[in-house]
């Protein structure tokens, strides 16, 4: 069958331009690998050449698949999944990454630019690095490669897979039709990634992925050259840009849950954000390392190790996030395209690589006999990056779980309160980190003396200490780390502060290390005041306490408000005044008063929406007014989204005995009584009928009390029939359906009118006190960070 | 003994700890059958919505209990108390995670996890033709 308007030349193109990524970088990686080893700059010319080959394909490749997602080609399953006609162009990125083709060719297209920045002056670590970049480029590209080989499947390309070759799809009777497409509209971007933060946080958190393959490049070329300190020199600012990218990258998703979505807060503790941060944390810790030996000479062997288990992080996470192992654990990790096994081997490879690289070279390392004064700053700085690399292990291992129940036939499920068990292994592990941030610019490299090192640091312990007694009395803490982490993060201010001012003298390049560790005390402060002492608010205040279910009520934590009420909330009142329909959100408006003095005024208001979906689901997004020392967030968490139509009812059906309770959307309805009668207004009954009234008491919200009589009627022992009570102006009918003669209850239909129910939202709402300090940190840091890259590029230079 | 030997056998016993916690602080996925037979202690749940049986959220009366049936793996029923609103597209969600505990006949869930179709498959091309 020939079907209609299909641009098949597209497919073909990003297709071809894939393979020649794939065998270019190949090429690349055997030249530079050859050039390496004969030292010949014929070879290196060819690696160059092969790697500008690949850059281009890899451009093309970006470039043919935004065409496709530019025109619509929905004849291709990844254009079809990931985009739809009514999608604004400006979410045009988020739909070229939000699938796992398009999230790898970004990871491509970084590398790609990184190793052109590497390749513009050629040096003698240009082959050996090349080829490791290179060679990770292969493993990439053949993700995406999307060709059967020799029976298996390797990669998935978004140019070969078309929707109605798709396996899921081919049967359908659509694609009977010729003209399919002319019907056929994208099934569109998921609503939760439809905002900004989709556009910038996967480019960043990409290009540090990206940046950590950098220092890695260099420290496997620095044992397989036997250089094994000269590689520092070109691989530290990396590192450093590595620290400040994927840093960025990662508050930015933080920054994302807490602005965008329904999280409740800015980190969660869940797998995918786990495996972001964990070589975030290594490789933090492997910079460090890297600058003491840069100064000292030492810890050669643990600059190496973490730098390098940084990069198999990434690969890790990669595996994690991308195999489909995570499964129930975590709500975010990509859909499983069944490619564990590529993923598998792409890790394994380097592990394996790194493990043989430093195994064979262990004897050949150069090591010193002397050990690091303890009151030293590279003594102190060894043992910092060494709890950074504990806390990395502690969160990696929890979070691989679902490995070891795979390999192990467990059954482990992550502990319940996720959040407290993290904390409780990570807080201490902040407290060190930040103890020894706070002095450890204080000491000089080879060793300082005691005495004078504590005169200098007594004036900043003692005023976090006093500062934080303070700000733990007014913020009410209690647990003994929690308070211990408010000193040393506001004594990691303090110190750095303090090194700040002695240094500065009107240098802005030799501060960035004390700014960037300033940050990261406000970054810890931040965190630790808002998500230690957030509030929820929004504790049903409402008249409707049942204390019959007082188990469930200590769990409250969202309030009922129905439009028009006023309800109490924290210290203000709160009114849900109207719903708003625009274009696709249907935002909920939230008057927040206030008492002053003797009357109430109107502070603010906020729209808390759900953006409507039909096809992907409903996603409730938050609102949050920010005030300097605190923010209050909230969102909806549920809402009768349909219109309420006149002339409708909403039925259903209970079982009450006498002197039960039901709840009706207008009213309490309690069942006063059963009794046999014989004879009913209005109505005729015959000699031989059995009939029964059930008196109800309908109290309304205004706690006025309404009497409603329905009837059953059995006829000649067979015939059942029964009389509904009407109540017109609630829009309310309940019938009386049958007797269950054991249990003595009654089947009660109850009938309610839409256009006469309540319409009501259920909220919650959270107070952030001091959220900003943890902004202010990240802004901080990124700047602090910036500076470092700069000096050691200087320094590099010199 | 140096210095940094204490560091490393620090190290090695605050890791191993760590492995320790991890192993033991972690909750089990079970069937329900598994978790009655262990009222009151935590377990996860996997399992699919009743359609069949009516779900009842009166947030008029508790917005914080939502109750359900759910059908775990081997096909045993449970009502299930959701201790938080309901959560929205509940109806279509295909797969439950459940976390919380057996209390009488009741499994009362502190937290609940959706996996849902529209978002985490494929949808389906005959479904998403062009509005008119």
């Amino acid at each position: 069958m020939e079907f209609q308007g299909e641009h098949l030349f597209s497919g073909q193109l990003g297709h071809f331009l894939v393979l020649l990524s794939f065998v270019a970088a190949g090429l690349s990686c055997f030249a530079f690998l050859k050039g390496h080893q004969e030292s010949d700059e014929k070879w290196e010319r060819l690696g160059k050449l092969s790697f500008r080959l690949h850059t281009v394909s890899v451009f093309g490749m970006i470039g043919v698949l935004f065409y496709m997602l530019i025109n619509s080609f929905f004849e291709y399953h990844y254009v079809w999944q990931h985009s739809s006609l009514d999608m604004p162009v400006r979410y045009i990125f988020s739909c070229f990454w939000e699938g796992q083709e398009g999230s790898f060719m970004l990871w491509i297209f970084w590398n790609a630019v990184l190793g052109n920045i590497l390749l513009y002056k050629r040096s003698e670590w240009t082959a050996s690095v090349m080829a490791i970049f290179s060679s990770v480029q292969v493993f990439l590209s053949s993700m995406i490669l999307g060709t059967v080989v020799l029976g298996y499947k390797i990669g998935s390309s978004p140019f070969t897979t078309l929707l109605r070759e798709h396996v899921d799809f081919a049967n359908l009777p659509l694609f009977q039709n010729p003209a399919y497409l002319e019907s056929l509209d994208g099934r569109g971007l998921n609503p939760l990634l439809q905002n900004y933060w989709m556009t910038i946080h996967p480019p960043t958190l990409f290009l540090g992925f990206a940046l950590t393959l950098i220092p890695f490049a260099y420290a496997l070329s620095g044992l397989w050259r036997r250089k094994y300190n000269e590689w520092m020199k070109p691989g530290l600012p990396w590192a450093y840009v590595g620290i400040m990218v994927l840093g960025t990258g990662i508050l930015m998703g933080g920054a994302w849950a807490y602005e965008a979505l329904s999280f409740g807060g800015f980190w969660a503790w869940d797998p995918v954000e786990n495996a972001s941060l964990v070589p975030w944390l290594t490789l933090v810790g492997g910079a460090h390392l890297m600058m003491i030996h840069r100064n000292k000479g030492t810890s050669l062997f643990g600059a190496i190790a973490l730098v390098m288990i940084s990069f198999l992080l990434v690969l890790y996470s990669t595996f994690l996030t991308r195999s489909g192992i995570l499964g129930d654990s975590s709500v975010h990790a990509f859909t499983d395209l069944g490619m564990s096994g590529q993923l598998l081997l792409y890790l394994l490879f380097y592990i394996v690589l790194t493990i043989l690289a430093i195994a064979i070279r262990f004897r050949d390392l150069p090591r010193t006999k002397k050990e690091e004064p303890l009151w030293s700053r590279e003594f102190w700085m060894f043992i910092g990056a060494l709890v950074l690399l504990v806390s990395a292990f502690q969160i990696i291992f929890n979070t691989s779980l679902p490995v070891i129940n795979k390999i192990f036939g467990t059954k482990l499920a992550a502990p319940t309160d996720i959040k407290d068990f993290y904390n409780s292994w990570q807080v201490p592990f902040a407290v060190i980190v930040s103890f020894i941030m706070g002095f450890v610019q204080m000491l000089r490299y080879h060793g300082s003396k005691f005495g004078p090192f504590i005169k200098k640091l007594s004036i900043a312990l003692l005023l976090s200490a006093a500062l934080a007694i303070a700000a733990a009395l007014s913020l009410e803490f209690q647990n003994p780390f929690l308070i211990a982490l408010l000193w040393t993060s506001i004594f990691a201010i303090i110190g750095n502060t303090q090194y700040f001012i002695e240094i500065w003298r009107g240098k802005v390049r030799k501060v960035g290390s004390s700014v960037a560790h300033v940050g990261f005390g406000f970054i810890l402060l931040g965190a630790l005041i808002s998500a230690g002492k957030s509030d929820k608010i929004s504790m049903n205040t409402s008249s409707f306490d049942i204390t019959a279910l007082s188990e469930e009520m200590s769990n409250r934590e969202n309030l009922l408000l129905v439009k028009g009420d006023t309800l109490p909330m924290g210290k203000y009142l709160v009114s849900y005044t109207d719903r708003i329909r625009e274009d696709q959100n249907l935002r909920f408006k939230i008057d927040f008063f206030e008492r002053k003095d003797q009357g109430i005024n109107k502070v603010f208001t906020l729209f808390p929406f759900v953006q409507l979906n039909p096809r992907m689901g409903n996603v409730p997004e938050p609102d949050t007014k920010h005030f300097l020392d605190h923010d209050i967030y909230t969102h909806v968490t549920y809402a009768v989204l349909e219109e309420p139509k006149e002339g409708e009812y909403d039925e259903r059906e209970a079982w009450m005995a006498v002197h039960d309770t039901a709840f009706l959307s207008k009213g309490i309805l309690f069942l006063d009584s059963i009794f046999p009668v014989k004879e009913i207004e209005d109505q005729e009954i015959e000699p031989g009928d059995i009939a029964v009234a059930a008196k109800f008491e309908l109290w309304d919200f205004n706690t006025v009390k309404h009497d409603l009589y329905a009837y059953f009627i059995l006829r000649d022992t067979s015939f059942v029939f029964n009389i509904p009570a009407i109540k017109e102006d609630m829009g309310l009918r309940l019938s009386f359906q049958s007797i269950d003669p054991q249990t003595e209850k009654i089947q009660i239909k109850i009938e309610e009118e839409q256009a006469e129910k309540k319409d009501f939202i259920v909220l919650q709402a959270i107070v952030f006190p001091y959220i900003n300090l943890l902004w202010l940190g990240c802004v901080l840091m990124v700047i602090g960070t910036f500076i470092a890259v700069v000096q050691r590029l200087k320094l590099r230079k010199n | 003994m140096k210095k940094l030997h204490i560091v490393g056998i620090v190290v090695i016993a605050v890791a191993i700890g760590a492995i320790i916690s991890s192993l033991s602080d972690s909750s089990t996925y079970a069937n329900f059958e598994e978790a009655f037979a262990t009222p009151e202690s935590e377990f996860h749940v996997v399992g699919t919505l009743n359609r069949d049986k009516a779900s009842v959220y009166e947030p008029e009366v508790n917005p914080d209990l939502f109750t359900f049936y759910m059908v775990d793996r081997e096909g045993e029923e449970r009502q299930v108390d959701l201790l938080k609103s309901k959560p929205q597209d509940f109806e279509r969600s295909e797969q439950i995670v459940l976390i919380g505990q057996a209390k009488g006949e009741v499994f009362r869930a502190t937290d609940i996890l959706l996996k849902c179709p529209s978002k985490y498959n494929d949808g389906n091309p005959e479904e998403t033709g062009k509005e008119s």
